[in-house]
Parts: C-alpha cells; structure tokens; sequence
C-alpha cells in the first residue's frame, strides 16, 4: 500500500532520464529491420521490386486464383469431408497444408522453367497456360 | 487429433490439386512475375480461403456466391491476361529486356 504512492514519483523523476536510453536501441533494430528487407529484396535475382509492386503481385494473384479455385472440386471435396467426419478443423488443416504445397511446387516449377527458358518463349507459354485455365473453368460452367 | 483423417485430407486434397488449374495458374503467373514470394502468399492464401469456406458453411458457400457466374467472370479474366500476354505485351518486354 505505501509503496504504490511513491511509485508514480519516482517514475515521473527518476524514470525520464532512464527513458532517454531505450530510444537509441529502439532504433537500432529498425534500422536492422529495414537493411534486411532490403538485403533480402536485392537477393532476388532480377529486378529490384517495390513494396507496392509486391503488394500489387500478391493482390492479383490472390483474386485470379481465389475466383477460380471457388466451387471447384477440391472446395466440394473437403465440404463432403468435413461433413461426414463431424471435425471440420482436422480436414482443413489437412487440405490446407496440402494446398499450400501443391502451390509451393506450381511456383518453384514456374521460376524453374523460367530461368531456363528464353523471355519470348516463355510468355508464349504462359499465354498458353493461362487460356488452357479459361477453358477449364468455361468447361465447368458448362458442363455444370 | 485424427491423424487418420487429417492424412486422408491431405492426401485427397493433394492428388487432386496436382496439375489443376490454379496450380497450372500458379506456374503461369510464378514464370512471368518478378516475385516469387509474392505470388506464392498470394496463391496459397487464395486457396486456404477457398477451402476454408468450403469446410465451414459447407452448402451455404454455393447460395451466397452463384459459382457459375464467379467461375464464367474468372475464366474471362484469364482468357484476358492470356491474350494481352499473347499478342500484346510480346514487343514491350523485349524492349525491357534490351
């Protein structure tokens, strides 16, 4: 009880001092934060990208394949699971992981083929891929 | 924790989305941008709440969303990226390249 009265004095005169010292070392790791991210951004091989250009990546991506992956079979796949087994979580951890790995691989797959093949072909092939993938989703609509 | 039936999940899941078409847009879109970590977060998040939706309102995902009309606008969608890859953006990446 007698201590709590005198605490608040002394956090207001002999703290604010004190409380000068912790702000040089607050910087310092977000002076380190910031060299990494930016280490880390120049240990990508091609051209340096923004933040803003990554968020813009990640956005579409995102959108392209969330519109696309809704009402497929996979989504039927794990609600007829998790229907039947009364433990929702337990198949959603399950699908989740291995979405994430299939994705994991189409991505390593991408940058591998992309760094053996030349610009030009590669776009040609992407173009390719990507009207294969509106072809498979018009097939589902119809045939729905 | 049902280590049978998470394993099962997986399994089913994994299989079946090996060589689809959000994985095949994945390659697609991995091949051509500048970041991979990006479009992998982006993909993977993409699917996780896809799946997600689908394990926890079950039938109620296809009543709020029309499906048909959502995979008819995504289709359009990826037969428009595919067509300005295809005939529009070939001239300005060799130009980016030189």
């Amino acid at each position: 009880m007698k201590l709590s009265s005198p605490a608040p004095g002394l956090l207001i005169s002999e703290l604010e001092p004190a409380e000068r010292l912790p702000n040089p070392p607050l910087n310092l790791p977000k002076d380190l934060i910031e060299n990494n991210l930016e280490n880390s951004q120049a240990s990508i091989p091609s051209k340096q990208l923004s933040r803003r250009q990554e968020i813009e990546i990640f956005f579409s991506t995102f959108f392209t394949i969330f519109v696309a992956e809704l009402g497929d079979k996979t989504q039927l796949t794990t609600l007829l699971m998790s229907a039947e087994s009364n433990s929702p979580w337990v198949v959603f951890m399950g699908s989740g992981a291995a979405l994430i790995s299939t994705s994991l691989l189409g991505v390593l797959l991408g940058r591998w083929l992309s760094s053996r093949v030349s610009p030009k072909v590669l776009e040609t092939a992407t173009g390719t891929i990507l009207l294969l993938v509106s072809v498979l989703l018009l097939w589902d609509v119809i045939s729905a | 924790m049902d280590w049978n039936l998470l394993g099962l999940s997986f399994a089913t899941v994994f299989l079946s989305e090996l060589g689809d078409k959000s994985q095949l847009a994945a390659i697609a879109l991995s091949g051509n941008s500048k970041s991979l970590r990006a479009v992998f977060l982006g993909a993977a998040s993409a699917l996780l709440l896809a799946s997600f939706l689908g394990v926890m309102l079950g039938e109620g995902v296809s009543q709020i969303l029309p499906t048909r009309w959502v995979k008819a606008i995504a289709a359009i969608g990826f037969a428009v990226m595919a067509i300005r890859l295809l005939w529009f953006e070939a001239d300005s990446t060799q130009s980016e390249e030189a």
